[in-house]
């Protein structure tokens, strides 16, 4: 058995097993789940460990046929794209689960949807089945509505839920639609993803189908990753979410569809990616300009983070969009760093609302001298958020600019705009106004993170993303040898290299896909 | 080489003892201090140690580490030893230390001492981070920590909400600067194909058209950076606030080095812009201007410490311009002279805060000589260093940029260098006579007394530095790394060389002399300010900076603001309004559609149902 199967495996058995576990036995419950997302996020460690950068094909496989005459079967490996991925998801659920001290009430199911999610995701992220791909996101999924609807907090409760079930389940359906096709139009009868894409590197899917299929994608998982327009979900979401749930949908969670792109839609449709590489560099700037100006504009510290975290998937986006070595590298460390980051803040302001019952920014203040730990862990992690040296953000921010520059010079700069100056300013009015500024008189009985037992999780998340900022080598020499892979898929540019260095292709590039269904009839 | 553990050791100590403050020590104030002095002592101990074993010119100058790698981008973690970043790690361990001395004595009674420590170990160890960086990304990276632990010192207190704001607007503008200045990076980098600064080097010293005709914006673009660290206008506007902070991170922080880390940075990628007279020019003319709006300002500022911070701006801007000017050797001195006697002034007036109780005015002191002697002498020491009295280190450093004006012939610069030398004889002379002359102004003044030891002590070895540094060699070791005109200099031979050329050093002694006698004319005995009387609404726009803060706030920050509150209207009311809409409205219409059609009239349903299997007969039999 593989290790990848433990780790996706230890929290769904657990799981199983609190179903049978009384519901006023809280202190084992709690124990059954930190300790089976520990085992995850230890197993996950050694696995990191153990990875050989640069080896040949996947590491840790393990494949059991499930329908032969569809070509299911369970396939589980990893390269160098997802290995961080597995860690950072493993460490961030352990996180999760210690924060969720904060849940008082039905507190048995709130851990078993938890470790289901957890569990789910790691699967998908380990999974080298397209099926089994899909169907464990859904898993993981599902209990994040749940989880909002039940224990959610505040009055925008049940429109949040609304809207992100919503806007979830469209944009999976989307991408599901585009997972069938390509299914079908390969021809190769296979779910089994490695095969498909060597059978694509023999029989590359038509133009017509390429440009069918990728938008579908695109726009599929850019839904669930909240690309602009589709964002709104998000910031709403995440505000009245539980902060174990924030932290498990935010940093993990929504990793899925940037995964998906990487692994699926890059290397099995290059031609398609190319041209609508144009499309998806400007509507970053959607995520990255404008949702900043979103993010200077809000009250609720927890909207101003989902804003936050909005605007940086746009920078991911613009690293896969540059579509060359540096710059997809870059968006895999953001990827794995954004997940700490994103964990950090929303547990940070999760410990805030618990104490304060409020995340109102104009009613805290002067919060550092009765939290010295928090606060300083939020400043801290506002620093990382605003692309401050010696986080990882940092490492793959820079990266993904030294990639984009080469591809899409504007665009860059616009996007050096979003995260030196918007960051910061958004980033230090925060601190200025839940830190910094004299004590308000009700805050007095306030107490810090006591015990290590509470503190662990935010120092873990923290030195997560110190340890990868201050030696990146430890991601990029795993993860450049599977980017270099993929990008030696992705044909000379022709839509890029013929439209230069300006936005009057786009055009070009949007009708060319909208004749792409005629042309596969 | 010899010794080369030791570099790492100098820029590595200070973070561990940041981290040890940060992770073990928060409580105990004693222990936290003593930490973080010896860590800089240590540092600057061992760069005594390094020097001796290598002199100024080490054989091997680079040690690196790889960082990260991703096909042609190549990042490595590198220290580069010479005479500039060897000089520079003297200043920042030396200067450094007796300000970390110093502070023991001022933040004794701070709850916040162990925080205060942690965060000036950070700033050590991100200052000689820069000091030593090889390439433009390490020097990048420590450029920002210098920013953060500026801005964590900036706002040490930060339950006031002035310091706090001013703690934002400091990192925010230096932001704008970091912009331009990684735009700059990412241009050279994409042009010229690598950051190490060695390797540039030789490219465009092989090919001095390699730039080709983005020579001027990537110099332009990089400038931007020391726009916002050295405070040139227009992002000059942080600088006076960030007094808010203790007044030893006044001395350290913002006045000694981390504002100089634009100058140095321009003097370490100078030979970016010696083939493009362009940048150079702008470059001395913000530097030019920026001396003389700040020289102005200070005239009619009130506060002990923002007189010295704007007097900073104003000295930073000679620097600036000497690097405009091609002077990197002469930019260097003034910076190495100016920290001497900066630092020295920001801690002389935090001796005298001391003494007066926190009180910053100074229409509410007077007649302080009498009080504190030893505070009076090194503040006296200091204010004639930055005038530029003979034989003071001021002297030397100031003398060699009015040269170096008259050298490239540009008259305009010469002449605002030489009334701007006027106006901080005249500035300084106003804060000295009014403090330590006169009648005491306060209760707090007749009752001030001099300060402890641990205070006093690296007053007087800051002073003696601000004595003799205009002739201990300091452009001999600068000028071996820019290719100096002439040999080294003996000690005896750089006392005399101003009087070389005798006509910039007569216009700097007779400015001198214009500004001192009119400072004494208006403040000998005053008791309170006689110009705004006489100046009238020049005056009054001194005192308020000219409103560069008002037309900011109204510009540029009131734009943003408008920009964000219409993009979140925007978010709200539009696309979230129309996605969610268009969803659930479609979902709604479609249901009540299909409602219509079931009505559970029977009749209707046999209708329909017959309607069907017409329409099924019609396809199948006549189609």
């Amino acid at each position: 058995m593989s290790i990848l199967t433990y780790i996706a495996g230890w929290p769904l058995l657990a799981a199983l097993a609190l179903i049978v576990v009384p519901r006023n036995y809280r202190v084992i419950i709690r124990a059954i789940a930190v300790l089976a997302t520990l085992i995850s996020a230890v197993l996950a460690i050694k696995l990191f460990c153990q990875f050989v950068p640069g080896a040949a094909g996947y590491q840790f496989e393990q494949q059991i046929p499930w329908v032969q005459s569809l070509g299911i079967s369970y396939h589980v490996g990893v390269d160098g794209i997802n290995v961080g991925l597995i860690l950072m998801g493993a460490i961030v659920a352990f996180a999760a689960a210690l924060c969720s001290f904060e849940i008082q009430t039905r507190e048995k199911e709130f851990y078993i949807l938890l470790l289901v999610m957890t569990g789910g995701i790691l699967g998908a992220f380990a999974s080298l089945d397209l099926f089994f791909f899909y169907f464990l996101h859904e898993l993981a999924l599902v209990p994040t509505f749940i989880m909002i609807g039940v224990w959610g907090r505040g009055e925008k409760k049940n429109y949040a839920t609304f809207q992100i079930t919503l806007y979830l389940s469209v944009g999976a359906l989307i991408a599901l639609i585009g997972l069938i096709a390509l299914h079908l139009q390969s021809g190769a009868n296979t779910f089994d993803i490695p095969k498909l894409i060597e059978h694509v590197k023999t029989h590359p899917f038509s133009q017509g189908a390429q440009h069918l299929i990728f938008p579908l994608l695109l726009f599929g998982f850019g839904i669930l990753v909240s690309l602009w327009p589709f964002h709104t979900w998000a910031p709403l979401g995440y505000g009245v979410a539980p902060s174990p749930t924030a932290m498990l949908h935010a940093g993990v969670l929504k990793k899925f569809g940037l995964y998906g792109l990487i692994r699926i839609a890059l290397p099995m449709l290059p031609e398609a990616a190319q041209c609508w590489a144009q499309v998806l560099a400007w509507l970053c700037i959607g995520n990255i300009l404008y949702v900043g100006w979103v993010a200077m504009r809000q009250k609720d510290l927890n909207l101003l983070i989902g804003n936050s975290s909005v605007a940086h998937m746009g920078f991911i986006f613009l690293g896969i969009a540059s579509l060359n070595l540096i710059g997809i590298s870059g968006a895999v460390i953001i990827m794995i760093a954004h997940g700490f980051l994103a964990a950090l803040t929303f547990a940070l302001s999760g410990y805030i609302y618990q104490q304060t019952g409020t995340l109102q920014m104009c009613e805290l203040g002067g919060l550092c001298r009765k939290l010295p730990f928090i606060g300083t862990a939020l400043l801290m992690a506002a620093m990382a958020g605003c692309g401050l040296p010696g986080f990882a953000n940092f490492v793959g921010e820079a990266t993904v600019f030294f990639g984009a520059w080469t591809v899409f010079p504007a665009v860059t700069v616009i996007a050096l705009w979003g995260a030196l100056v918007i960051g910061g300013v958004y980033m230090t009015r925060a601190i200025r106004n839940v830190l910094h500024g004299p004590l308000v008189e009700k805050w007095n009985s306030l107490t810090d993170a006591g015990h290590l037992w509470r503190k662990l999780p935010y120092a873990l998340l923290l030195a997560s993303l110190l340890v990868f900022g201050f030696w990146p080598r430890l991601l990029t020499e795993k993860i450049n040898p599977d980017v270099e892979k993929i990008v030696a898929q992705i044909p000379p540019a022709f839509c890029v290299s013929s439209s230069g260095r300006e936005s009057a292709q786009n055009p070009f590039a949007a009708s060319q896909s909208r004749l792409a269904p005629a042309a596969t009839k | 080489m010899k010794n080369e553990i030791l570099p790492w050791l100098i820029l590595f100590l200070p973070l561990f003892s940041a981290a040890a403050i940060t992770l073990f020590t928060l409580r105990r104030k004693t222990v936290s201090s003593l930490i973080s002095i010896s860590a800089v002592v240590t540092g600057f101990v061992l760069t005594c140690l390094f020097l001796s074993a290598n002199t100024f010119h080490p054989t091997v100058t680079e040690t690196t580490v790889n960082w990260l790698t991703i096909g042609n981008l190549s990042i490595d973690f590198g220290l580069k030893l010479d005479a500039l970043s060897l000089m520079m790690m003297l200043i920042v361990t030396g200067v450094g230390g007796a300000i970390h001395i110093y502070s023991y004595g001022y933040m004794h009674d701070d709850r916040s001492m162990a925080r205060f420590f942690a965060c000036m170990s950070l700033f050590t160890f991100s200052m000689l981070g820069i000091v030593l960086a090889n390439n433009f990304v390490m020097m990048f990276i420590f450029w920002e920590l210098v920013g953060v632990s500026s801005y964590l010192l900036i706002g040490f207190w930060f339950e006031k909400p002035s310091a706090g704001d001013a703690a934002k607007k400091a990192f925010i503008t230096n932001r704008l600067g970091d912009f331009g200045f990684l735009l700059g990076i990412l241009m050279v980098w994409s042009l010229l194909g690598s950051l190490n600064f060695g390797a540039l080097n030789s490219i465009v010293t092989a090919n001095s058209a390699a730039l080709g005709c983005g020579a001027t914006l990537a110099g332009l673009l990089i400038f931007c950076g020391a726009m916002g660290k050295s405070a040139q206008f227009p992002l000059h506007v942080w600088l006076p606030d960030a007094m808010e902070g203790p007044t030893p991170v006044s001395a350290l922080i913002h006045a000694a080095t981390m504002v100089a880390a634009g100058v140095y940075m321009l003097c370490r990628t100078f030979f970016l812009f010696e083939h493009s007279p362009e940048a150079l020019h702008v470059i001395a003319y913000i530097g030019g201007f920026t001396a003389l709006l700040a020289a102005l300002m200070a005239i009619q500022q009130n506060d002990i410490k923002r007189i010295i911070a704007y007097s900073t701006l104003s000295q930073l801007g000679y620097m600036v311009m000497a690097v405009g000017l091609s002077g990197p050797t002469t930019a260097m001195f003034h910076l190495t002279t100016h920290a001497f006697f900066k630092a020295l002034l920001f801690l002389s007036a935090g001796s005298v805060i001391i003494g007066m109780h926190h009180e910053q005015n100074i229409w509410q002191m007077g007649n302080l000589r009498k009080k504190m002697p030893l505070t009076f002498l090194t503040f006296f020491i200091g204010a004639l260093a930055l005038c530029g009295v003979p034989p003071f280190s001021g002297f030397y450093s100031k003398d060699a940029i009015l040269a170096l004006a008259l050298e490239e012939k540009n008259y305009l610069l010469f002449g605002v260098a030489l009334f701007v030398a006027a106006l901080t004889t005249f500035y300084t002379f106003r804060l000295f006579f009014v403090v330590f002359f006169g009648q005491e102004k306060s209760k707090e003044a007749s009752h001030a007394h001099e300060s402890p030891l641990v205070i006093t002590l690296p007053l007087v070895a800051l002073a003696v530095l601000s004595v003799v540094g205009g002739f201990i060699g300091v452009t001999n070791f600068y000028g071996s790394q820019f290719g100096a005109k002439h040999a080294s200099l003996t000690v005896m031979e750089q006392f005399t060389h101003p009087f070389h050329d005798v006509f910039p050093m007569a216009c700097g002694i007779g400015a001198v002399v214009v500004g001192l006698f009119l400072a004494f004319k208006f403040y000998k005995n005053a008791a309170t300010d006689p110009l705004p009387a006489k100046l009238g609404a020049l005056a009054r726009w001194m005192a308020n900076r000219f409103y560069f803060d008002e037309l900011y706030e109204a510009t540029v920050i009131r734009f943003h603001d408008l920009l964000a509150q219409s993009s979140d209207w925007f978010d709200r009311w539009i696309i979230e309004g129309a996605c969610i809409g268009l969803i659930r409205g479609g979902t709604d219409l479609s249901g009540r559609a299909l409602r219509l059609v079931q009505t559970g009239n029977l009749q209707t349903y046999a209708f329909l149902f017959v309607f069907g299997v017409a329409l099924l007969l019609y396809f199948v039999l006549v189609k």
